[in-house]
């Protein structure tokens, strides 16, 4: 920790002599543009490029003076009125607060932006001058945006709709867990900043610590096996279908992807059906003699799991065939004839050839299965969405974090607490996704099978 | 790794910035009544009220939000439809929301779409009373307050308290309450002579618990794919009233106080015993939805003799029945209605034993509560025709539009007079209402923590016979001790994170 300010330390120091230095270096243009924004390429007659710069500038003044600065107090106070619908006395909605003083707050480091930009450009044209080279002109910068900088022009429409749409809600998602937005405090009660509370709750109180312990270990274990056991059924079906042996190749794989094509919720709906206490299944138990068996019910806990996993298998396993039987057909059959004439056999042709190149293809998409089986909603909501076992702070024991999440955001309104689970999965699954990938095949020989 | 670095000291500041904010103390509504302070009623001059001019806005459209029952079966229509006619001079009409019977009035009242009036139950309407979604309204001026027509529970049902003064946010309309719903065709053909002890010509296994325990006892042993009585136990709106019969309640101080959770007060573990002992007669569909989702076939079917669900769930029972009938029988559509109505009766529950044991049962017998709601019309804080809202409140509410909604929905009205004129269940119900046998849903948030436990445990319960050697809950003991921590859960589910 020492090391870390020290370098923190060392770093903004080496940050200040830079400026220091380059300010000296810098010549009266580059210093106006410091002063005023377009002003040094006004100066070196850039007409166009300093009005630019200049409009920025003034608009950004503007902006701040009239609402921007307004918001990002805001950001900090989260409002300071309370409204009172009942006197339609009109207050301060946190929400909004929050919202608006995110936005200025990325105008802000938009403008910071533009602004380093600004000098930059300046710094930049004075050293053409310096070796008398050629100011380009206005129009020379708009040609430029169409032929050498276009792909500056055609990536700002997706890095624009990237940062609305989702940079700014997740930022958004990580600014409410350090709020106590939710439970009885919800507009028009004002929200406030809380710190790391929420974090603290989870880790420490009551039931709640323990309870996030047993579900992420319940989680990791069902992300891992449901990713595994989806790849492996997948796989098989993929290559069992991909046999010369296999006539009517086009029915075969109709009947996974029929299974595909149904909506998830209504399979889940019907399996939730059928294993529940009076289902089908358990009536034909009972009139064979038996007992009624709890798959679904508080008892049900493995059964319960390995229903979920066998329905998720019927989810998911179709779409791994398709992929995998893509991946197969584009496997040189010399690699397999060359094997042959080695005396491999089959499994040996498997394990070194058709497995490895399958697992450098699919590795992005273990990454993202197992993403989306960790955060997999829908399988235990359906099938056990209204029980809470015991020891468990409103959840059961095949929740997901996901669910419990739901559970506390949605169900019981504890938003803050909600986001503060979503980065703590945010930050596992980062942290699992990238050291699997860094790991991976896909990644240490990338070169391998190009 | 540089970037990540970034990454990192970025966060770690933003962790460190937010963590040095404290926070502020934000007042809210509360709805408990605090011992120490005098709780007076509003005064006709509460500034609350001040947009209460008396002046009717004029030319204006006020948009109801309705249940969807009452949109099926017409009486929406009926109601805007007279009501614009008596308002036409003022050019107020009224119109159908059309948001749905669950108006999400908390996000879309604040941004100015929401709807003017709202009928909803009361713990819904009142849930949103504590951010002050919901208007206050002056009694002074609401005809069914104005003429003692509402029973006090109900009323009290759509109070709540906000510095100090005790408001009404609601004006009751009607009762809502499960009933046990039965075959009459499917009793015994001697039924008056060996069912019917005292002689008053209603089924005794339909008045006490312990016949129908007999009863079902028989009724399986005649058929093993058949019970007597099932439903879901998993279902707490259906199971609260067997736990509330013998002492227990949700929260303290008249169910406002959340920090005191009752189920296992009083004798509590003699309902929970009862169900039970019940729950081993019954088939495993009574663990979970199972009995729920199959009872309009399986009483068709005379699977079930009888069955608890909520009296909107009769009319499907109806027509499932009539279709047997019409198959098995070969009656016309309307022949086999009209003996599906006559067939499907709906009571209230059956009285309990007060030793709560179906196996030996005392000999004093105490009334069945059951947890019920009393729906009605509210005000949106956000309206800008409070006066307007008014007016249509007071004309839904009214003598003729609530006897209206009886006969075309058939549910039971919350205003004696037309209760007084109305079938003899639903006078069943207004009493049970007013005596405060039906205990009516609490109307406070902390409601919402309540269902997922409860209804776990009960199902829990149900699951237990089968256990065996391993039962949780085979003794008193046993059962209070899960009884507490249940009430420790919900207390928990509700504060632990507030």
């Amino acid at each position: 920790m020492k090391r870390f300010f020290k370098n923190i330390a060392i770093k903004t120091n080496n940050t200040y002599v830079n400026f220091i230095n380059f300010f000296k270096v810098s010549n009266i243009n580059v210093k106006a543009s410091m002063a005023l924004m377009g002003l040094g390429q006004l100066m070196y007659r850039q007409i166009g490029r300093g009005i630019l710069y200049l409009a920025i500038e003034i608009l950004g003044i503007v902006f701040f003076s009239l609402y921007g600065f307004h918001w990002l107090v805001g950001l900090i106070t989260l409002g300071t009125v309370e409204a009172d619908p009942w006197t339609g006395l009109e207050g301060d909605n946190s929400v909004i607060f929050l919202l608006l003083g995110l936005m200025s707050l990325t105008l802000l480091i938009l403008f910071i932006a533009l602004y380093i930009s600004n000098v930059k450009d300046a710094y930049k044209t004075s050293l053409l001058v310096l070796k008398g080279e050629k100011i380009p002109t206005f129009k020379e910068d708009l040609k430029d945006l169409l032929d050498k900088k276009f792909y500056k022009t055609m990536l700002f429409l997706p890095l624009l709709g990237t940062l609305i749409f989702s940079v700014l809600p997740i930022v958004f998602m990580i600014l409410v867990a350090f709020t106590n937005y939710g439970d009885t405090v919800l507009p028009p009660v004002l929200v406030d900043w809380i710190g790391i509370d929420n974090f603290v709750k989870i880790f420490s109180l009551g039931d709640i610590g323990p309870t996030f312990f047993k579900i992420l270990g319940w989680n990791i274990l069902w992300a891992v096996s449901t990713t595994l056991l989806n790849y492996v059924l997948g796989l098989l079906l993929a290559i069992i279908l991909n046999k010369k042996v296999v006539k009517a190749k086009f029915f075969w794989r109709l009947f996974p992807i029929l299974a595909y094509a149904i909506p998830g919720f209504i399979t889940l709906t019907a399996f939730k059906f059928m294993f529940a206490q009076g289902g089908p299944i358990n009536q034909y138990i009972i009139q064979a003699g038996g007992s009624a068996i709890p798959f679904l019910t508080k008892d049900g806990t493995w059964w319960a799991r390995i229903i979920g996993l066998l329905i998720n298998a019927w989810l998911t396993v179709p779409s791994v065939m398709l992929l995998a039987t893509g991946i197969l057909s584009n496997i040189n059959n010399d690699l397999y004839e060359a094997a042959r004439i080695d005396g491999a056999g089959s499994f040996k042709q498997f394990k070194d050839i058709t497995l490895p190149f399958v697992v450098f293809a699919t590795t992005p998409t273990l990454i993202t299965s197992f993403i989306g089986n960790f955060n997999n909603f829908g399988v235990f909501y359906f099938l056990r969405g209204a029980i809470e076992s015991d020891g468990y702070f409103a959840s059961n024991d095949t929740d997901l974090l996901i669910n419990w999440l739901y559970r506390l955001s949605i169900d019981n309104t504890y938003y803050s607490i909600g986001a503060a689970i979503s980065l703590i999965i945010f930050v596992i699954t980062s942290a699992i996704s990238l050291i699997i990938y860094i790991k991976s095949p896909a990644y240490k020989k990338e070169d391998t099978f190009r | 790794m540089k970037n990540f670095k970034h990454l990192f000291v970025i966060f770690a500041t933003l962790v460190a910035t937010l963590s040095a904010c404290q926070p502020s103390v934000s007042s809210s509504t509360t709805s408990s009544s605090n011992s120490n302070t005098t709780i007076t009623n509003p005064s006709e001059d509460d500034p609350v009220f001040s947009k209460f001019t008396g002046e009717l806005e004029r030319n204006v459209e006020i948009k109801v939000v309705e249940n969807d029952t009452a949109i099926k079966m017409g009486y929406l229509d009926e109601l805007i439809e007279a009501f614009n006619e008596e308002y036409k001079e003022y050019g107020i009409t009224a119109v159908d929301a059309n948001q749905g019977e669950f108006a999400d009035l908390p996000n879309t009242g604040p941004y100015g779409y929401g709807p003017d009036v709202v009928y909803q139950a009361n713990d819904v309407l009142m849930g949103w009373v504590q951010d002050k979604h919901i208007m206050p309204l002056p009694t002074h001026l609401i005809e069914a307050y104005q003429s003692d027509v509402i029973p006090q529970t109900a009323h009290e049902a759509y109070k709540s308290v906000n510095n100090n003064v005790n408001y009404t946010f609601g004006v009751p309309v009607n009762i809502q309450s499960p009933l046990l719903y039965y075959r009459k065709d499917l009793l015994p053909s001697d039924w008056q002579e060996t069912w019917d002890d005292n002689d008053n010509d209603v089924p005794d296994m339909v008045e006490n618990i312990v016949d129908l325990y007999q009863f079902s006892l028989q009724y399986h042993e005649q058929d093993n794919s058949k019970y007597g009585f099932e439903f879901s136990l998993n279902d707490f709106y259906f199971t609260s009233g067997y736990l509330f019969s013998y002492g227990a309640y949700l929260f303290g101080e008249n169910n406002r106080d959340d920090t005191d959770i009752g189920l296992h007060q009083g004798n509590a573990k003699y309902g929970v015993q009862l169900l039970r002992q019940f729950a081993a007669q019954m088939s495993p569909a009574c663990i979970d939805d199972s009995a729920k989702l199959a009872i309009s076939g399986a009483m068709a079917s005379g699977k079930y003799f009888a069955s608890v669900t909520t009296p909107d769930v009769r009319s499907v029972i109806v027509d499932a029945l009539a279709t047997t009938y019409q198959d098995e029988e070969g009656l016309t559509s309307q022949e086999a209605i009209q003996k599906a109505e006559e067939n499907i009766i709906g009571v209230p529950f059956p009285s309990l034993p007060s030793n709560g044991d179906l196996i030996n049962p005392s000999e004093e017998m105490i009334e069945c509560k059951q947890m019920g709601g009393i729906n009605g019309f509210a005000m949106s804080s956000y309206t800008k025709y409070p006066n307007a809202s008014l007016a249509f409140i007071n004309f839904a509410t009214s003598y003729k539009m609530v006897k209206l909604r009886e006969e075309i929905i058939q549910i039971a009205p919350c205003r004696s007079d037309v209760a007084s004129e109305s079938n003899e269940l639903s006078q069943q119900l207004f009493e049970k209402a007013s005596n405060g046998s039906i205990v009516l849903m609490p109307s406070i948030k902390a409601i919402n923590q309540v269902w997922t436990p409860a209804g776990s445990f009960m199902g829990d319960v149900a699951a237990d016979p089968s256990r065996g050697s391993n039962a949780k809950y085979d003794t008193l003991d046993k059962i209070q001790a899960a009884l507490e921590q249940l009430s420790k859960d919900i207390y928990d589910a509700i504060h632990l994170l507030s």
